[in-house]
Formats: structure tokens, sequence, C-alpha cells
């Protein structure tokens, strides 16, 4: 009895995010196959420490799990090249921001990402680094708050500032050489 | 402040996540400079961007049941079983949604006293969990509006509040605690608002009234013979923003 309901508990709370968690789970894994095996051991860690959910938001407590399912995933399967490096250097101190911005564009208006449709951004989203994506995810999609992300990527508030930062500027870089290659090639 | 301080806070004041001093200087910044004052709108504008046509990958039908099947599981001691709780309550046989369901009502019959909180959380996981969300799926409100209302005692505000970040996904015949309800989907980014609304004919208005429970957001309130309940997983300031804009429509 105390199982079952404890197993019922688990699932009235954990079911409602299945959706926040694949979605993460997809565009940190980049498919669908690997996206449900992570899910799944993630769902299964979760019910085994149930009881160590201190109340809060099950949401980021369950998203921190589908994270670490992530790393735990990309050690087992992918050893030969690691995709994921939590606190990589290259990430978080690279060029300062400044530079990232590089020069001003000379219209303004039509680099604003505005004009982008949803399969160009997925595709531009995918070239940016895990950490770069997570942090991206979990803000604009997830609309969670700087200490929530930290909570769940391990890292501390100003990293995830920074990182945030970056994040933006990568993705805004990849978007500009996009509308360069574009209009090179007279599209 | 230089533009290179102000550049990388930039991001910050974007997500309002800065300190009170550091959103004062960089405002201050942005204002006289406008170099960062076209950069702070980029960034906005990407914001924007993702927040609206990032592809969202919902979990594939199955999963849910995939890992139902791999959860440990345990049969409960039939004896142990109090003897108001019907059959159809039981987990085995029952689909992951109707298990849900289960949790909900069984809460509500063991306390013994009514519950809307729980009811209407019930409710929201249930639309959610049986792709039922919707019976009229239109972002139109004077479509929704005339739909619900041709089918209840009473008749909810309905307004598209997309200008303010919450649009209007449709509209669903529901019942809460046995009672017809109307429930009015809103999505905020990617996720679900469900409005309920019932009459409550003769009894007095109440202010609103936020809650937290089981991992979702509710904030209720009476006006002028309906009972509210808005529930959502989204933050609950939130929230409370969108039943005061709900609550000014009325």
């Amino acid at each position: 009895m105390p199982q079952d309901d404890r197993r019922r508990r688990f699932e009235l709370l954990a079911l409602p995010h299945l959706d926040a968690a694949f979605n993460l789970a997809r565009w940190l894994a980049g498919n669908t196959t690997d996206a449900e095996d992570v899910v799944q051991d993630a769902y299964l860690r979760a019910y085994r420490y149930f009881d160590a959910f201190q109340g809060g938001n099950f949401r980021v407590w369950l998203l921190t799990i589908v994270r670490n399912a992530f790393v735990t995933w990309v050690k087992e399967n992918r050893s030969g090249r690691m995709m994921f490096v939590p606190d990589t250097p290259l990430a978080d101190s690279a060029d300062s921001e400044e530079a990232m911005w590089g020069s001003r564009p000379r219209d303004p208006e039509s680099l604003l990402l505005e004009s982008v449709d949803s399969q160009m951004l997925g595709r531009l989203m995918e070239q940016l680094p895990a950490e770069y994506r997570e942090v991206l995810l979990l803000r604009e999609v997830e609309d969670l708050a700087y200490k929530e992300i930290a909570d769940v990527t391990g890292v501390p508030i100003g990293t995830v500032m920074s990182r945030l930062s970056r994040a933006r500027l990568s993705l805004r870089k990849l978007w500009m050489q996009q509308v360069e290659t574009e209009a090179a090639h007279g599209v | 402040m230089e533009c290179e301080r102000a550049g990388g806070l930039l991001s910050g004041l974007v997500d309002n996540a800065l300190r009170p001093l550091a959103r004062f200087r960089v405002s201050r910044h942005v204002a006289g400079c406008h170099d960062c004052a076209a950069k702070l709108e980029e960034l906005r504008a990407m914001q924007a961007a993702i927040r609206t046509k990032l592809p969202y990958h919902r979990a594939p039908p199955g999963l849910a049941a995939r890992i139902g099947a791999a959860l440990p599981r345990e049969a409960p001691p039939p004896a142990a079983r109090p003897w108001f709780r019907m059959p159809e309550f039981s987990l085995a046989g029952t689909g992951l949604a109707g298990a849900l369901a289960g949790v909900a009502l069984t809460a509500l019959v063991i306390g013994g006293q009514s519950d809307p909180t729980m009811a209407v959380i019930g409710s929201h996981i249930r639309s959610m969990q049986a792709e039922h969300l919707t019976d009229v799926a239109t972002s139109d409100q004077h479509t929704v509006k005339p739909w619900l209302s041709a089918r209840l005692d009473v008749s909810p505000p309905v307004r598209d509040l997309k200008e303010a970040g919450f649009p209007l996904v449709g509209g669903r015949l529901d019942y809460v605690e046995g009672h017809p309800a109307a429930a009015v989907v809103y999505r905020r980014a990617k996720h679900v608002i469900n409005l309920f609304a019932w009459a409550a004919a003769g009894k007095t208005d109440e202010t609103f009234r936020t809650e937290r429970r089981q991992g979702f957001n509710i904030v209720t309130w009476r006006h002028d013979g309906i009972t509210y309940y808005a529930v959502s997983d989204v933050e609950a300031d939130q929230l409370a923003e969108f039943a005061k804009l709900v609550a000014q429509g009325g």
C-alpha cells in the first residue's frame, strides 16, 4: 500500500512534466530515440530518489535529473566524442562579449531574428554547444529564473548570466552568418 | 558605466535578473547610448523569436506508458482498501491518465469534504494527458464564448490575451466536483493554463487567493456569481498577472 501510494503520488507530480522533460532531452541529445532513453532513465531515477524531493518546484527538480541523466548517458554512450562538457573553459571565457558582438551591422533591421522561421531557428540552435542550448531552453522555453537554472545546471548564478549572454551572442552570430550566406547565394 | 561593462549586463536586463542598482546603472547607460540601445533591442527581438518560434518536441505517444511499465510496481494488498474506494481507482488495467484521475478523485473521497482545488488540478492534468485539451479549439474569443454559453448556465468572460503573452487556445466543457464547469484554455509560452469557471449564484465576491499544490500554481476568486480557478505550472506571479487580466475583462 505505501509503495502504491508513493507511486501514484510520483505519477501525479511527474507525468504532467513529461513534455518539458522530453523537450529538454530531445534538444540535448539531438534525436528522439536517445531522448526517450534519457527521459526514461531520468524518471526511474526521480522515482528512486523521490523521497529526497523536499518540496518546492517539482519541474525544476525533475529537469535537474533529466539533465544529469543526459550527462551520464553521454559518458556511457559517446565516450569517443565528448559533446557535452559542463564547465568547458572554451564556452565561458573565450572572446570578450564586446568582441562577440562584432562590428555593428549596417542594417540592423535585417539582422533581427524577427524574420527567422521555426525550422531555421531550430537548425541554428542545434549548432550551439550543448551548454548554451540548455541555458537558452531553460530560460526561454521553461521560463526558469537564473537561480533555478543555476540549480539545474549546477553552476553559480553569475555563470548562468554570462553563459546566457554568450549563448545569445553565439546564436546571433550564427544567424548573421546565415543571412550572409543567403545573400551570397541570392536567396 | 562604460559600454564594455554594460554590454555584459544587457542579457541580464532582458531577463529582468539584475539587482536594482545594476539595473539602474545599465538602464541609465542604455538611455544615453545609441549603440547599447540597439543591442538591447536585438536581444529582446531574439528572446521573442526563441519563445515563439523554437520548435517544441512533445513527448512521443507511448513514452508515458513505457515509463509506467518500467517503474517498479507492487500490487497493493486488497485488504487495505477502504470500502468506499471504487474498483476502477485501482491502478491495474487502467492507463496512466486514468490512474492520475483516480488519485485526484481518491484524495477527494478520502478527505471526506469538498476540495475544489484538488478537483481542478485533477481536471488540469487530465486535460493535458488525455489529449482532450479543448472541445472547441480556436483563438477566436467570439467563437469560444458562445460555444460555452450554449452549454452552461454561466457565461464567463473569454478574451484573447495574446498581447499580454497569454494566447487563447480554446474552450472545453468540464466537470468539477460533479458540476459542469467552463474550462477556458490559454497558453503561456509552452505551458497550458486552464481557467475553470462555474456558477456560484448568490455568493459574495471574493478577491484573489493564490495557492501552490502538487507542483501547480492556483489562483482563485469569485466575481458576479461565478467562481474562477486558474491552474497552471507557470510561475506564480505570471499566473497572478493572468488572473488580473481575466478579472479586468469580466
